[in-house]
């Protein structure tokens, strides 16, 4: 399906964090910081508990821009700034917008913010291909 | 104390990680991205990829030993405690299967103060040992407070 764009387009997904979030994370990506599985540590450190790792969001984004694209391969490039830390049983909306369309690229601008309205993610863009 | 810009510029010796699919699926389970072509060999081998792929951000995953080396570079001696990931930034290139044996050279690409923060960024550049060619080029920007 060849994936076309009009700039102004706006896509969205929901993703929900649950309690053990940080851990299967860790054991797939292999970052066991202390701050990702150990509340206390996390707490200690003043962050109010263990904190989802800042890539899982952005994989979050990245999940937001593919499924927009129906192929991942499509996204070629994806930047993002990690404004506030992600806590288990938060819900994530990323909100992603075309705001040009160039060389047969779209380029978009993507938001993601917590249940409270927070951003935990912002200053983010990605590139996605256009076409079959 | 500031990090010493001297060190922009400086390599680190490659790092080799093979895919696997089992790793692939875990990865993308633990993400929660349940697409058929991460995780469904029949699904994937009816795509256009003929196979299963891996999640473009499983560069994550291949690149975590890269730059490794530069945040624990002990010349560099960067205050862990103090650091956050700021940003992060990837250009996907090609497109990664299992069985693809990924090397990965971390350099620091820059380094510069803002008010009382020091900017630390590595790079990465990853490529398949098969063939040389460039899967993804990496941008972590480490953010340490004084």
């Amino acid at each position: 399906m060849a994936l076309t764009a009009k700039i102004g387009d706006i896509f969205t997904l929901q993703k929900e964090v649950d309690k053990y979030r940080p851990i299967f994370y860790a054991g797939a990506s292999g970052d066991f910081n202390p701050i990702h599985i150990d509340a206390e540590f996390g707490k200690m450190v003043g962050l109010g508990g263990a904190i989802l790792q800042g890539l899982c969001t952005m994989a979050f984004v990245m999940q937001t821009v593919s499924e927009w694209s129906h192929d991942p391969y499509k996204v070629k490039k994806l930047k993002v700034r990690f404004a506030k830390p992600v806590l288990p049983e938060d819900t994530i909306t990323i909100t992603g917008t075309v705001t040009k369309i160039e060389n047969n690229t779209a380029h978009c601008e993507l938001i993601a913010k917590k249940q409270t309205g927070d951003e935990v993610i912002n200053n983010a863009f990605a590139e996605v291909e256009l076409g079959s | 104390m500031a990090v010493d810009k001297k060190f922009i510029g400086k390599k680190y010796p490659p790092v080799e990680y093979e895919v696997c699919k089992e790793k692939v699926k875990e990865y993308a389970t633990a993400i929660g991205d349940l697409n058929p072509l991460y995780i469904d060999e029949q699904k994937a081998k009816e795509s256009r990829y003929k196979g299963i792929v891996a999640p473009p951000m499983f560069a994550v995953v291949y690149t975590k030993d890269a730059v490794a080396e530069v945040m624990f570079d002990r010349e560099l001696a960067l205050n862990l405690p103090m650091l956050v990931h700021g940003e992060q930034d990837y250009e996907f290139i090609g497109v990664v299967r299992p069985g693809d044996v990924i090397i990965t050279e971390a350099y620091v690409a820059d380094i510069y103060e803002k008010g009382d923060k020091d900017f630390v960024v590595a790079g990465g550049i990853s490529k398949k040992k098969s063939d040389g060619s460039i899967v993804t080029k990496g941008k972590w920007t480490f953010v340490i407070r004084r």
